[in-house]
């Protein structure tokens, strides 16, 4: 089955996916309950879209298409004040974070849907390990040319966002000294990393899916697990490197920023992509997830080395004016602050000094998830 | 030359541990059937068969460990209670005393139509509310369970016993008035046992977070000082005559809500918790003979089925408002089957105060042997029917 037409979208509306942790208050460990909590949800109205995950410890909220800062946060807060709600009557605590500081794979339950079954079965443990969270944001792009020309711009700029969102510094119980240990569990998957280099999406359709589809080895653009994806039936690019933040604030942030970014780089006043940006591609991102804002990234053109910190704000600065055209203001403020405050990891760290446990940390976690911290 | 019989008596609690633990390694593995099940049923059996080798005098070190073993299993449970959690969703809470009082009602007035003398009858009645936290946490961890039956289940259980406990002590009360004569004496003894069980046990739970808390390392310390206090604990309340189910439990409850969040206590407490776990499911039997188990099996019998339907449709009869389909509202009420442990261990600790129940009350003997091996076996079942167990069970 060849790949659908890439439908047309309005560029530069965004929406947001957010896969949430599911914890039990008993323990504070991850509680296999999307099922009793979906069906709570379903007795009453949602005011956005709510989807399980692969393991029944997981759900995945859905934003509607927005175009401006305000609105998307709107929903987000009223999206999370819904959730906060119905899970408490359950007994669930719910937050962000890209990892479970001390959650066993092994204790994992997929969730009951053909799709996630086949999933595992052709993963295997690597299935249950995928219990991380993260946020994925989509962009609009007009067509599917401009959507593969910002997917290649973008990835000089991708260390950002995982330096900005990082907040999965424990795994299994311990310190992984990453600040993003998340994407090292999405590397495990064959289908991972970047997407091929190509501009033109008849190229990417005709060429490129189908010799794929043709070896059988993929069926659904859902089977590749790329950082940066377009996604033809809703006409946009994903950006999925983002761990799931602490706050539906720095969610909504990342989003505009992303909107900024993508308005910016449709201005094509940078120099066009090309195939040799990739040489640095992994490292850099290595560094962001190592190192977050702490980084060192290496330019792609000039091969200069730059503080990931510094280029950020550099960048930040860049796209006030877009931002401020789009409504975008207040986000990059906000990112700002995290730029000098530190970031969600540093968070996490900071409660685990605090309160001696794993569980200080998730505790934290969702406290600040319901804005209360 | 040792006599041979000394020799016999000194190893036969340590056989029988080791025959109950491979006994309940090749069933489970074999039909996957609680492990806990199989311990009791290889406990009843010894007795009845040795019953001089297994014949336990109060004070005997078996008793003192099977308390611990209990005690142990009431922190931990104490320990993942979330008394906040009835506050947000009273429903819970409401279904909780609906089924246990209904459940005494209806037991009461089985067992006085059945022509037990009333104060037997009470008694009868107030030991039938409880649900046994040893089977329905070791189920629970065995089988790894999650979800939302879980969570309720293991609410409802800590719901029940102090209810159960208050119930049964006050009608004890009455019980020794009326061998005493004095009203006051009797009410003031249960009362003032009541309330300082659960002092006792709030105080430890406050100080051991502080001073594990000062000595830094949490998740080292944690577990061995938690089941260091629940030894010191029993042997407290067995000395005073104190409630040892409600200080432990008391000390969980109140140690999970002053940590901010501790670190997770391993689970059953590691290997020695699963060693004292067997000890404590062969002894419960062990004291039971025979002839009480069959007098009141006809009797156990309707009383349990009565319990059993009574429990699972108060529970499910909320299951709607408080936020869950009715299958799983059904699964809870099914999953509260256990009782034996917790039971014979009040009776036990009853002893200690010149009240001997267990010959007075034939059909607690069978009800006992009924649902140590069976109610296992049903909590199991109504976790994999809600579907809250891993796979491999």
């Amino acid at each position: 089955m060849a790949l659908e037409p890439f439908k047309e979208s309005t560029p530069l509306t965004m929406g947001v996916e957010l896969e949430l942790q599911l914890v039990s208050f008993s323990d504070y460990d991850l509680t296999a309950s999307s099922p009793d909590l979906l069906h709570l949800l379903a007795q009453k109205p949602f005011p956005g879209h709510v989807t399980p995950e692969i393991t029944e410890s997981m759900i995945e909220i859905n934003s509607d298409v927005h175009t401006r800062h305000s609105e998307l946060l709107a929903q987000l807060h009223e999206v999370r004040d819904t959730l906060v709600d119905a899970a408490e009557r359950l007994n669930i605590g719910i937050c962000g974070g890209g990892t479970h500081p001390f959650q066993k794979w092994v204790d994992r339950r997929i969730f009951e849907k053909p799709r996630f079954k086949e999933v595992s079965s052709l993963y295997g443990y690597l299935a249950k390990q995928f219990t991380v969270f993260g946020q994925h944001v989509h962009i609009g792009t007009g067509n599917g040319d401009n959507a593969l020309f910002l997917l290649h711009s973008l990835s000089r700029y991708l260390p950002h966002f995982i330096a900005l969102s990082a907040s999965s510094p424990f795994v299994q119980g311990g310190d992984t000294l990453f600040n993003s240990a998340r994407l090292n569990s999405v590397f495990a998957f064959p289908m991972s990393g970047r997407a091929p280099f190509t501009l033109s999406w008849d190229d990417f359709a005709n060429g490129y899916f189908a010799k794929m589809e043709h070896t059988g080895v993929i069926k659904s653009m859902k089977d590749f697990y790329w950082d940066l994806r377009p996604k033809p039936e809703y006409g946009t690019i994903e950006l999925r490197v983002c761990d799931t933040p602490l706050t539906v604030e720095r969610a909504a942030a990342l989003a505009s920023y992303l909107q900024a970014l993508c308005a910016y780089l449709l201005d094509r006043k940078e120099e066009a992509p090309a195939e040799d940006d990739y040489l640095v591609y992994n490292y850099n991102r290595f560094q962001a997830c190592r190192f977050g804002l702490d980084g060192t990234i290496v330019h792609p053109k000039t091969y200069e080395s730059l503080s990931l910190r510094e280029d950020i704000l550099t960048t930040l600065r860049r796209m006030d004016p877009y931002a401020e055209k789009l409504g975008g203001g207040a986000a990059l403020n906000h990112l700002m602050q995290v730029t000098h405050m530190g970031s969600d990891a540093q968070y996490l760290r900071d409660q685990f000094a605090a309160s001696g446990s794993v569980e200080g940390i998730v505790d934290a976690a969702v406290q600040r998830f319901r804005g209360r911290r | 030359m040792p006599d041979f019989l000394v020799i016999s008596a000194d190893l036969a609690w340590p056989l029988a541990v080791l025959l109950a633990w491979l006994a309940g390694e090749f069933i489970h593995r074999w039909t996957r059937l609680p492990r806990i099940s199989v311990y009791g049923l290889v406990g009843f059996l010894c007795a009845q068969a040795f019953p001089e080798l297994f014949a336990t005098e109060s004070g005997n070190p078996v008793i003192v460990m099977a308390n611990v073993a209990f005690g142990l299993i009431l922190f931990e449970l104490g320990y993942r209670v979330n008394l906040n959690w009835l506050r947000v969703n009273p429903w819970v809470a409401i279904s909780g005393l609906a089924e246990t009082f209904a459940t005494f009602a209806v037991v009461y007035l089985i067992a006085s139509a059945w022509g037990v003398p009333s104060m037997t009858a009470l008694l009868l009645a107030s030991l039938a509310m409880s649900t046994s936290p040893a089977g329905v946490l070791r189920v629970v961890n065995e089988a790894r369970s999650s979800g939302q039956v879980t969570e309720r289940v293991l609410h409802l259980v800590a719901l029940n016993c102090v209810l159960a406990v208050l119930t049964f002590k006050v009608i004890v009360g009455f019980w020794v008035f009326e061998t005493s004569g004095s009203l006051t004496q009797a009410i003031s003894l249960s009362a003032i046992e009541l309330v300082s069980s659960a002092l006792l046990g709030a105080v430890c739970g406050m100080l051991v977070p502080a001073v594990l808390r000062h000595l830094g390392n949490l998740a080292r310390e944690g577990t061995l000082a938690f089941a260091l206090v629940v030894v010191i604990l029993v042997a407290i309340t067995h000395a005073t005559d104190l409630s040892p189910v409600l200080a432990t439990l008391a000390f969980g409850l109140t140690a999970r809500h002053r940590r901010v969040a501790f670190t997770r206590t391993q689970r059953n407490f590691g290997a020695i918790g699963e060693l004292l776990a067997i000890l404590l499911f062969v002894f419960a039997v062990s004291t039971l003979s025979w002839d009480n188990v069959v007098n009141g099996g006809m009797l156990a019998f309707v009383l349990l089925l009565a319990r059993f339907v009574v429990k699972t449709a108060g529970v499910a009869a909320f299951s709607q408002l408080s936020g869950i389909p009715w299958r799983k509202g059904l699964a809870t009420g099914m999953a509260l089957a256990p009782m034996s442990v917790f039971v014979v261990l009040l009776l036990e600790q009853t002893k200690n105060s010149g009240v001997v129940l267990v010959d007075e009350l034939a059909a607690v003997a069978a009800m006992t042997v009924f649902m140590e091996v069976l109610g296992p076996i049903i909590t199991q079942r109504a976790l994999i029917w809600a579907r809250e167990t891993s796979k491999e069970v």
